[in-house]
């Protein structure tokens, strides 16, 4: 028990610490292969729980995060960032420092929102939430303060990360896996999307903050 | 029976990219979209059970959904008439596919009880309303798309943290397994959930639903999705998508309201659904003078009527939650209708085409068509709340119920309310009697200006004469919920 305890907890906390470091990261190339490490340890996190939980569903979870969240997302991501020749760092909307001190922030917000309100909840499942819930805003973070169209998904898609990692540390839960499919489902419209909008050809670059036009014409 | 209703329009989807021509697919859009509406008359019979299992307001909503999805269909078939060389066949494919696809999502939203097949439900109407949204990839159309899903996407994740929290709550009352997933059993079991934690799964769940339900901080892609999509499929079947979200928030606070009032820790649902409910008013409210796109205007207004619901589930009892399930109905049937003569009277002016519904291009519509301009500015007028519109009874019952639960709140309600229908009563006249635009030709009044007036007519009859069957259901729900 004590030993599920502990892994758990180390592969949370590496999922945040890189989740931490996308809000540093000013190179697209090296966003996206800090997403691909907290998705390998994301499906390890959820190999291990399935091992813990004796849960079919979770071991089934963890090969799809392997196989297209830790693989094939980022070789598409890749992609993208060589044929839009986007290797150049991209532009924040503030300071790195001064995104970092929020996510601090954040990630207090998290703890001390969680924690109190969960006392009666099993421990594993307790920090594991407050774990979670900080990827997740941590993400939400990157989206924000992120003007790349590229950088806005892979903020998205590390708060996907979160959302599966609080979804594999709830005891017992029915649905994980079809979660983690429909999430799925929703990021690869996202990295399709991407292409299918053409937002290259109609603005020239994924810079969106150029995205302006409907309140310039003031309709 | 009830399964079939659901994947009747999700499984024919595909079927709807087959067709030659656009036309050819409309029809059969409507065609199903008919089958559709008499299977959600049908579902009355047979409510269904285990995950997917109608309580009284999936059937009420569920037949209006069904009933605004076969009025929309048909003002559709028109509208493929005139949009058809703007978009390339593909695109009428994906088009007509997505049109299904949100119909069934949005029943399965409403039928479902299980809070995990809701979620999927709200996120796959959310992925096919943006494809639509993208369609006409002009640059502001697609930037309306992104930010509906960027917005969207994020409301989702909320929505689903929410869920999952809401799941832990239910553990030290109904253990693991789809028991806590259940609407039923989190109703039945809501004093004995973790009162705490379900705070924090009503925040998640507000913030997240509410994006759909276009609350006030969260509502910027609404107005740009509507401005910019295919007319019929983005304006007037999101009313019913909206219903959906509004019903999960009215569901989610009834579990806190009813751990709050058995001595459990949740805290009071009221003053998040007031705020919400009120700042949503009050931004429609602000937003309205500077609108020059009819379809932006009403844009709205849609998130006006949102937030008036909101606020009457946050008022709560019976008689406010009864007021703001009245208040939904008649401004789903009132809004589709609005929007539907809106593309009849773009179309009236030359085209359908996304920026050609400024006011200054629709104005003085009575002498393109008499019939068309009378309907709409009826349709505006219901809109606005003043009697005899439907949409004065369910107002005046919920600034009734306000003056009596909390009377502090009614005061901004009511200003609210006068602004709001200030706004939209300022541009009925120079719209529909106005000096015409310069070589106006008149033209002709089609079907779906009927079914229009047919909507209307509902909506009055509903709140007036209020018939037995919908009252029954509807305040039999309102109090299982208040």
């Amino acid at each position: 028990m004590n030993l599920t305890f502990s892994l758990a907890h180390l592969m949370g906390g590496i999922i945040l610490v890189l989740g931490f470091s996308l809000l540093s990261q000013r190179r697209l190339a090296a966003m996206i292969t800090i997403y691909q490490l907290q998705a390998f340890v994301l499906s390890a996190a959820a190999f291990w729980q399935g091992f813990a939980q004796h849960e079919v569903n979770l071991y089934l979870t963890g090969l799809i995060t392997l196989g297209i969240k830790a693989v094939l997302l980022p070789i598409g991501l890749r992609q993208i960032v060589l044929r839009f020749n986007m290797i150049r760092a991209v532009e924040t909307a503030m300071p790195v420092v001064m995104s970092m001190i929020l996510g601090v922030g954040l990630i207090g917000v998290a703890v001390l929102v969680v924690l109190p309100s969960t006392l009666s909840a099993v421990s594993l499942t307790r920090e594991d939430l407050a774990i979670a819930l900080s990827v997740v805003l941590l993400g939400l973070l990157v989206m924000t303060t992120r003007r790349n169209a590229l950088a806005q998904i892979i903020g998205f898609l590390s708060t996907e990360n979160g959302l599966v990692l609080a979804a594999i540390g709830m005891p017992g839960m029915p649905f994980v896996a079809e979660f983690s499919v429909a999430l799925l489902v929703l990021l690869a419209f996202l990295v399709v999307g991407v292409f299918l909008f053409r937002i290259r050809e109609h603005f020239d670059t994924l810079d969106l903050s150029g995205l302006e036009e409907i309140e310039r014409r003031g309709r | 029976m009830i399964l079939f209703t659901i994947f009747l329009p999700l499984l024919a989807a595909p079927l709807l990219g087959l067709f030659g021509s656009p036309r050819q697919g409309a029809q059969a859009n409507a065609v199903l979209a008919g089958l559709v509406f008499a299977l959600t008359l049908a579902v009355f019979a047979a409510p269904g059970a285990g995950l997917v299992h109608a309580d009284d307001l999936g059937l009420i909503f569920g037949a209006i959904t069904g009933f605004t999805g076969l009025t929309t269909a048909i003002t559709n078939i028109y509208y493929v008439r005139e949009a058809e060389p703007r978009l390339s066949l593909r695109r009428w494919r994906v088009y007509h596919a997505m049109c299904q696809v949100v119909l069934g999502a949005t029943l399965l939203g409403l039928y479902a009880d299980n809070i995990g097949l809701l979620w999927a439900a709200v996120e796959g109407a959310t992925i096919a309303a943006t494809l639509a949204v993208s369609m006409p990839r002009t640059p502001s159309a697609l930037e309306a798309a992104w930010k509906y899903f960027i917005l969207g996407g994020v409301g989702i994740g909320l929505a689903l943290f929410g869920t999952m929290l809401v799941y832990l709550a239910a553990q030290p009352a109904l253990g693991p397994g789809f028991a806590a997933m259940s609407f039923r059993a989190l109703t039945a079991h809501a004093a004995g959930m973790d009162g705490s934690l379900l705070t924090l799964a009503f925040v998640f769940i507000l913030f997240g639903y509410g994006t759909k339900a276009a609350l006030a901080p969260l509502q910027g892609w609404l107005p740009d999705a509507y401005a910019e999509g295919p007319a019929p499929l983005t304006t007037a079947l999101s009313g019913p998508l909206m219903n959906v979200a509004l019903l999960a928030i009215l569901r989610f606070r009834h579990l806190l309201q009813a751990n709050f009032t058995a001595g459990g820790a949740a805290l009071p649902p009221g003053p998040f659904l007031l705020t919400l409910g009120l700042a949503s008013l009050f931004l429609a409210a602000f937003s309205f003078s500077r609108r020059r796109d009819a379809r932006r205007f009403f844009g709205f207004s849609s998130i006006e009527h949102s937030g008036v619901a909101a606020f009457a589930f946050g008022i709560g009892g019976a008689a406010a939650v009864f007021g703001g399930l009245l208040h939904m109905l008649l401004h789903t049937l009132i809004k589709s209708a609005l929007l539907q003569v809106l593309i009849r009277a773009a179309a009236l002016r030359g085209s359908t085409a996304p920026g050609h519904y400024g006011f200054s291009h629709l104005r003085g519509l009575i002498y393109s068509n008499k019939y068309t301009a009378w309907v709409l500015g009826a349709a505006m007028f219901a809109l606005s709340g003043l009697p005899p519109s439907g949409l004065f009874a369910s107002e005046f019952i919920i600034i009734s119920q306000t003056i009596q639960r909390s009377p502090w709140a009614s005061l901004p309600l009511g200003l609210g309310l006068l602004l709001c229908a200030v706004a939209i009563l300022r541009n009925l006249g120079p719209l529909v009697f106005g000096p015409a635009p310069v070589r106006t030709k008149p033209g002709r009044a089609t079907l779906e200006t009927h079914l229009v007036t047919l909507h209307l007519v509902l909506a009055v009859v509903l709140a007036f004469a209020m018939p037995p069957l919908p009252v029954h259901l509807l305040s039999h729900m309102a109090e299982a919920l208040q």
